[in-house]
């Protein structure tokens, strides 16, 4: 279970989530809905109205709206197809949206959709590495890539218990899981997009992931976690149901 | 500012020995584009060697042979560059860390190397198997590389652009035609320039000039292509 942030006796309000679809009223649970348009974060905010992405004939998500502050969790959950997935792309700027705006600041700087890449800490189901070299050297390649000396974020990796002199190709799919959360967090993101993310853990992988995502909000950061039936989190500020 | 340019350096530099890495430890590109070549060249010099053809009409010839299999082996062999990222889902991974324009240098970096290693196994055979003497070997050695410049350049580009489709093949082949035609062109007519010691009025400035603004297309094309 998530740790709640200490030391914030008076709590801003959450950024709200919903789902506005065919008019019909939102879905949010917990957490409390707008009273907070004007608000703007010192570190980081993340917000996104009315979005909207169609795969050819096919309309994935129809004006979805929400958003996370700092130290705040906000829960993507819906049946499979819902459009999840495709709105933690959006998010963070690997599909750019058909309609709608996704604003992302952080020290109240905006960044578009390819500075968003590249600060955002994603994992998700399709993430993977390269089968051809260790989990060393594939964390070693992302982080001169993100312009990082090579052993930062060795602490996290140590934690998550990587074996880091064995071939990706080589890794069960719960390493895997644990490699693309050490891949995630290797550049220390503000917002983390997670994806199923405890999926093929173990219990011991999940209760460390878990302690990483209670230390991410800690520390400021924010998250948004995808996934199709309700996670037992605490700290959520906000639940976006996109069921059909 | 030299900051900048040298971390983007790093960046590129860093894809450049990745690809090498992996490349290494498969041999896939390497034994593509040696099989290729090597077949070819046997072919060729088998029909077209110093007992196929007369003399002069070899000259004549052979030029545009050695090209076609220095193509066709680039064919093989350098689109897999991004095919392979979309298909071992790493591109999402890519996408996230990469700067667009450091990727697509340090992919060009290692299609180039792969070309230029591929001239420099597959010209030296090539011209000893079918007894072709060149007049002006300093000239040929600018041209291949120059037009290994260009290929390498053009095959990166549309590698990039093909990687996402459904019927990567027949897409590739549509692409690289009008991008490699003027290329090939140039290149044939100065390698034939080099074999009878005559350029004529073609230069390899020409080549150059063709390849600087195929790189600049592909820097400028390239985040468009690889991003949403």
């Amino acid at each position: 279970m998530l740790t709640p942030p200490r030391g914030r006796g008076s709590r801003r309000p959450p950024l709200a989530g919903r789902h506005r679809k065919d008019g019909s009223p939102p879905t949010l649970q917990g957490g409390a809905a707008g009273g907070h348009c004007g608000y703007i974060s010192p570190v980081l905010q993340l917000r996104f109205e009315n979005v909207r992405r169609r795969f050819g004939r096919l309309s994935v998500l129809q004006g979805v709206t929400g958003g996370v502050g700092p130290g705040e969790l906000l829960a993507v959950t819906g049946p499979n197809g819902s459009g999840k997935s495709t709105l933690l792309r959006c998010l963070s700027g690997l599909l750019a949206p058909d309609g709608g705006t996704i604003e992302y600041r952080e020290n109240g700087h905006p960044l578009d959709a390819a500075a968003r890449r590249r600060r955002v800490g994603v994992v998700a189901p399709d993430l993977a590495f390269y089968g051809e070299m260790t989990v060393g050297e594939n964390l070693e390649f992302f982080a001169r890539l993100r312009r990082m000396p090579p052993d930062r974020g060795l602490a996290v990796l140590d934690r998550l218990q990587l074996p880091l002199d064995r071939m990706a190709s080589a890794l069960s799919s719960g390493m895997r899981q644990r490699l693309r959360w050490g891949w995630a967090l290797l550049h220390s993101p503000r917002l983390l997009l997670l994806d199923e993310p405890f999926q093929n853990f173990d219990a011991a992988g999940e209760r460390i992931a878990r302690e990483l995502l209670a230390e991410h909000l800690a520390g400021g950061g924010a998250a948004v976690v995808a996934n199709p039936s309700t996670l037992e989190l605490d700290d959520v500020a906000g639940r976006l149901d996109l069921g059909r | 500012m030299w900051r900048d340019a040298s971390t983007w350096a790093a960046e590129a530099a860093a894809v450049f020995a990745k690809e090498w890495r992996c490349e290494f430890r498969t041999l896939y590109a390497l034994n593509t584009l040696a099989l290729f070549a090597f077949t070819t060249l046997v072919v060729v010099s088998f029909s077209l060697g110093p007992l196929g053809v007369e003399r002069s009409a070899g000259s004549a010839v052979l030029p545009v042979l050695l090209w076609i299999i220095l193509l066709f082996s680039v064919a093989a062999g350098l689109p897999r560059t991004f095919v392979q990222e979309e298909e071992s889902q790493t591109a999402m991974a890519l996408r996230l860390s990469a700067t667009p324009s450091a990727l697509f240098c340090g992919k060009l970096l290692y299609n180039l190397t792969l070309v230029l290693a591929l001239e420099v196994l597959v010209t030296p055979a090539y011209l000893i198997m079918t007894s072709l003497r060149v007049a002006s070997p300093g000239l040929l050695v600018a041209v291949l590389a120059a037009g290994g410049f260009g290929l390498a350049t053009g095959s990166t580009l549309v590698a990039a652009i093909i990687a996402q489709a459904r019927s990567k093949g027949t897409l590739f082949s549509v692409l690289s035609f009008p991008i490699f035609l003027p290329l090939l062109i140039l290149a044939v007519e100065l390698t034939r320039g080099a074999v009878f010691g005559d350029p004529g009025g073609v230069a390899v400035p020409v080549l150059l000039l063709y390849d600087a603004s195929l790189t600049v297309a592909g820097l400028m094309l390239f985040p468009l292509v690889w991003n949403p």
